[in-house]
């Protein structure tokens, strides 16, 4: 059986969760097109050779530092041309490339396709092919239940809603396609987009809200700065309640970062411990310094460590812009060594507080003080909209898209059915969520809402 | 003729609308045909009201007409008003619709029917199947007399164990004034198909000298009337099969000397008279089993569901030219007759009206045709077909492209050739025959432009396009209708490529187009070609992007379409599949991959599993 591929799929291949690396594999014909427009290449890349580059977004933002490889078709392993990036185990940055390959025009894997398309190639046997179906069917219907789960809670009643109000706006417009000889109250323009707008309104504001999906999926990234030796990495232990950052005397030890994810009330919170904020010796600090600025750029709320037993830092100007009194603590810490020293005006406008990361004074306090300020700007006020992943979002997404274009071509007076056409684009997308949503639905609707039969 | 010898091909058991059609189609097909009717008077009779077409079924009638079915052209013949409806909207949705004079209709229909070469017409009533080794091999009559046949096609429309009420009052029968087949019922139970109950309605007829049409507001015929037949493809051999050339069958020439529909409103008096008589109505007395249909409602599910609407819209339609008969479209029920009559005072115009025959609703049996393959044939018993009103559909138009489906079925059947499936994107047929074989229906199944996925395509000018691979491949049109419609489809292709690449000024014809232009502007090239022609290619121009996307979506599920699926394949084997879907699919047997994903609860991780293991 000969079976043509006519586009190209993307998915996240490895599980779910944070590991060490993640790899997100791309199969079909765009692959060759793709790996030089990501990587900018100017040549095709040698199938089965690793490549180091940096991948970047279609918007020209560098994504990550990954490691790519093109397999050539038919020796891949879904016997199409394949290209497979493996980047950092960080699910924020897999979900990002996953999501610049669909801006690119990639779709979203189905379950089992990659298994489905090497089976069609030949590449593996039917036996070999069941044990995975077998597999993903089962992920599927934990997936499906989990999914379910989810759709039981707040999300799932906005998008019902959404869905509804949706259905409920086809109904209005194909009724006047299909029963023009009815006795149908006249058919209002502006109602229509009033109703569109409603839509469109709803939907952004369900878009809006996946940065708080980010939050939850991720933790509110917390920054942990200070100047070298001011007790970071022993306020990051104190935190996480073990002891994770080698703390040493000696200045400058922790210059990696770290990440670690702890639970605080209802919010996850993402630790990033950072090398000491002075002025560099040796390369390796200073490769560190400039990661922390970076990371600062990134980061949601500040914890700011001095030692109180010196007189207050000058911070950098790239920080100081960075910090406000709504995303800043000031930790005033080793008060277990004396009185602390009064701060400079500028720390003193901030919050701050007396601790010992040593022998964790004050530190129930800085959960208390930090909870507080992650409820105040980080969690969703309504707390009914929260999104939860990228299918979820590129499906709303297209949705918006759609219903743009309904609303367009609604000012420009076009014909109802290109109208609804672009509903129905609109109903398909939110139905990637929920299902599939038949057209009985929306004849529902409309004869409940329409009396129709003269 | 010669029955109880040699086996016909084809037996068409209901002289319908779906068995006219499917009846025609065998016989043209060049395979030995019979049409059995228990009252051959009532060959293509109009049960409800006397109008072929209307939005989505328009199209239908016109697809019909593409695969050399009669609907078409006998309406065109016997039409005594025509309107095309959507006017105010893109031509994808835009939809003709007739008046027909109902006993002209009917008797051109029967005429075409005895004209036909391979057909047989015979008057008796079916009574019951025979089978031999889970086939069908011939019928039973109440004539005492066998009829054998390769195929057998069932059309029997709403006569299965037909009941009527008006009110309190039931008589059996499928029609008024006809009778109820009773022990054919049976004979399906007996065969392991199923039957359900289903319930229609049709309201009173008026006399017309007693309507005081003064009250009333016009409705006039279009000035420049839309046909249904394909009229500029055939020539007039082709076009008249009763007439001879240059002759009217009828008395009049299509489209000519139109007559008036009329329109009136119920009164917040009728709404009181209904809401006191609900007691006595049958389908709120508890009298009704069946389902009725939601888009056609009786007067009392009207008032009782829209109570805040003070009147309801009713069309007065003229049955034909040598009858003072009037159908009054939108009062159907099912209330006494002494209630109906209370109604009609309440009516602006109707006020001392007479009626000729009362308002009543009918139940039937159905048989779900979850039933059937997609082409029609039943999954249980073989050489077995099902068209029209038994498959639970509502409607001439449906009936009549079932019924041609099957007789083009059974004629293959019965020669041994490949069956014909009509694809979802293909026309309204298509998508028809597969949402009843897919998803099977709750009520009548009416065609509206909404089922249809890619109802752009759908353009009641392009149904011959569309059709014609098919209509070649089973030779349902003359060679030369063929040659014609192949030279129309290449000075469209011609003209609308010329429009791309020739240009006014700094734009291609085809932009301009599309950014708006009278029709007065456009260029001669274009100006003067058929107005066919032009038609289409300048729908083809101005929605290109939108035919693109619709024909894209088609190509892409083209994959899953190709990948059949036997009709004896064990699900309950495939490792991986869940329970549920495999009784789903066991039960709905698919015919290929892209059906079983339409059936509902079927999920994409069971489609990709089973296309693993259909891949071996």
């Amino acid at each position: 059986m000969t079976y043509q591929q006519t586009d190209t799929i993307a998915a996240v291949a490895t599980p779910q969760g944070e590991s060490a690396i993640a790899m997100i594999r791309v199969s079909g014909p765009d692959c060759r097109g793709l790996s030089k427009s990501v990587f900018r290449r100017t040549n095709d890349p040698r199938p089965r050779h690793s490549y180091h580059s940096t991948y970047y977004s279609v918007s020209g933002e560098a994504l990550d530092e990954v490691v790519y490889c093109f397999f050539e078709e038919p020796k891949s392993f879904s016997g199409d041309d394949t290209l497979e990036v493996s980047c950092h185990g960080n699910p924020l940055i897999a979900t990002r490339v996953l999501e610049d390959l669909i801006e690119r025009g990639c779709r979203q894997a189905d379950p089992g396709e990659f298994t489905r398309r090497a089976f069609l190639n030949g590449r593996i046997d039917l036996t070999q092919a069941e044990a995975v179906m077998e597999l993903i069917q089962a992920r599927s219907d934990k997936a499906l239940q989990a999914a379910n789960n989810q759709l039981r809670g707040a999300f799932g009643r906005q998008l019902g809603e959404l869905k509804n109000d949706l259905v409920d706006s086809i109904a209005f417009i194909e009724a006047y396609i299909d029963f023009p000889e009815e006795d149908l109250p006249e058919e209002k323009k502006d109602e229509h987009v009033a109703r569109l707008q409603r839509l469109i309104d709803f939907c952004s504001r369900l878009i809006d809200s996946s940065k708080y999906a980010a939050f939850l999926r991720d933790g509110v990234k917390t920054l942990i700065l200070g100047e070298p030796n001011a007790g970071k990495s022993s306020l990051l232990n104190c935190l996480l309640g073990f002891e994770r950052a080698i703390v040493s005397e000696e200045p400058g030890t922790t210059r990696d970062f770290l990440r670690e994810r702890i639970i605080l009330g209802s919010h996850s919170i993402q630790l990033m411990d950072t090398a000491g904020l002075r002025e560099p010796e040796s390369g390796i600090e200073k490769e560190g310094i400039r990661k922390t600025i970076e990371l600062v750029e990134e980061a949601d709320v500040f914890l700011l460590v001095i030692d109180s037993s010196l007189p207050s830092p000058d911070l950098p100007d790239e920080i100081r812009n960075k910090l406000t009194n709504e995303n800043c603590i000031v930790l005033q810490n080793k008060i277990d060594l004396g009185d602390p020293l009064p701060l400079s005006d500028y720390l003193q406008s901030l919050p701050n507080l007396p601790i010992s990361a040593t022998n964790s004074t004050g530190i129930e306090n800085l959960k208390t003080v930090l909870v507080d300020i992650i409820d105040t700007s980080f969690s969703c006020q309504d707390d009914d909209l929260i999104l939860v992943n990228t299918r979820h979002s590129e499906a709303l997404k297209g949705m918006l898209a759609c219903l743009n274009g309904a609303l367009e071509k609604f000012q420009n007076d076009e014909a109802a059915e290109l109208i609804a056409s672009d509903m129905r684009g609109a109903l398909d997308a939110i139905g990637q969520i929920l299902g599939r949503i038949d057209n009985e639905e929306m004849l529902d609707h409309l004869f409940s809402s329409f009396c129709i039969g003269k | 003729m010669d029955y109880g010898h040699e086996p016909y091909d084809v037996i068409v058991c209901g002289a319908g609308h779906a068995g006219c059609e499917a009846a025609l189609a065998s016989a043209r097909m060049g395979v030995r045909t019979l049409i059995l009717s228990g009252n051959i008077d009532t060959i293509a009779q109009m049960s409800c009201n006397p109008a072929i077409g209307g939005v989505a079924k328009g199209q239908i009638v016109r697809e019909i007409d593409a695969l050399g079915g009669e609907m078409a052209i006998n309406t065109d013949v016997t039409g005594i008003q025509f309107r095309l409806l959507n006017v105010s909207k893109g031509p994808a949705v835009q939809s003709p619709r007739a008046q027909c004079d109902k006993r002209a209709y009917a008797l051109r229909m029967k005429h075409v029917l005895e004209r036909q070469e391979n057909l047989s017409v015979f008057q008796a009533t079916v009574t019951g199947l025979i089978f031999r080794d889970g086939c069908v091999v011939g019928c039973e009559t109440n004539l005492d007399v066998n009829f054998f046949g390769k195929t057998v096609i069932i059309t029997t429309g709403t006569f299965l164990r037909g009941l009527m009420h008006i009110g309190r009052n039931k008589n059996e029968g499928g029609r008024m004034g006809d009778y109820s087949a009773k022990t054919l019922s049976q004979s399906f139970l007996d065969a392991g198909i199923e039957l359900e109950r289903l319930k229609t309605g049709t309201p009173p007829r008026l006399l017309g000298r007693t309507i005081d049409f003064i009250k009333l507001e016009e409705q006039k015929g279009d000035p420049d009337p839309t046909l249904f037949a394909f009229h500029d493809t055939r020539d007039e051999s082709d076009m008249f099969h009763v007439e001879h050339p240059g002759e009217s069958f009828v008395g009049w020439t299509p489209g000519t000397d139109q007559v008036s529909c009329w329109i009136t409103y119920t009164s917040e008096k009728t709404s009181e008279i209904v809401n006191a008589n609900l007691h006595l109505s049958a389908m709120y007395g508890g009298e009704i089993e069946g389902t009725g249909p939601r888009y056609c409602p009786s007067i009392e599910d009207k008032i009782v569901r829209f109570a805040d609407k003070p009147r309801h819209m009713l069309f007065l339609e003229p049955e034909g030219r040598h009858t003072n008969e009037y159908y009054i479209n939108g009062l159907s029920t099912s209330l006494p007759l002494e209630t109906q009559m209370q109604m009609m005072a309440t009516i602006p115009g109707l006020e001392s009206v007479h009626l000729l025959r009362p308002a009543y609703a009918v139940e039937y049996d159905f048989a779900p045709p979850t039933q059937l393959f997609p082409h029609l044939e039943s999954k249980k018993v073989e050489n077995l077909f099902f068209a029209g009103q038994i498959n639970g559909t509502s409607g001439y138009e449906e009936a009549g492209c079932q019924g041609l489906v099957a007789g083009i079925n059974a004629a293959c059947k019965a020669r041994g050739d490949e069956p014909l499936v009509l694809k979802r994107h293909d026309g309204y047929a298509g998508v028809l025959i597969d949402d009843l074989v897919t998803k099977g229906t709750q009520e009548p199944y009416r065609m509206f432009t909404s089922r249809a996925e890619y109802r752009l395509l759908f353009n009641h000018g392009s149904s011959e396009l569309r059709l014609l691979d098919y209509a070649k491949r089973y030779d349902l049109i003359s060679k030369e209708r063929v040659a014609r419609i192949e030279r129309k489809r290449n000075e469209i292709e011609k003209i609308v490529n010329w429009m791309e690449t020739n240009r006014r000024g700094e734009s291609a014809w085809a932009t301009i187009v599309r950014r708006g232009i009278e029709d007065h502007e456009l260029p001669k090239e274009v100006l003067d070609l058929d107005p066919e022609v032009r038609n289409e290619a300048l729908y083809r121009v101005r929605y290109d992007g939108y035919l693109k996307r619709e024909l894209r979506q088609i190509e892409k599920l083209k994959d899953v379409e190709k990948v059949r699926l036997p009709a004896d394949f064990d699900y309950h084997s495939v490792r991986g599949l869940k329970k549920e879907s495999a009784l789903k699919l066991s039960e709905i047997k698919p015919a290929n991959l892209a059906q079983a994903s339409r059936i509902s609860g079927v999920n994409p991780a069971d489609v990709s599993i089973l296309m693993v293991a259909l891949g071996k």
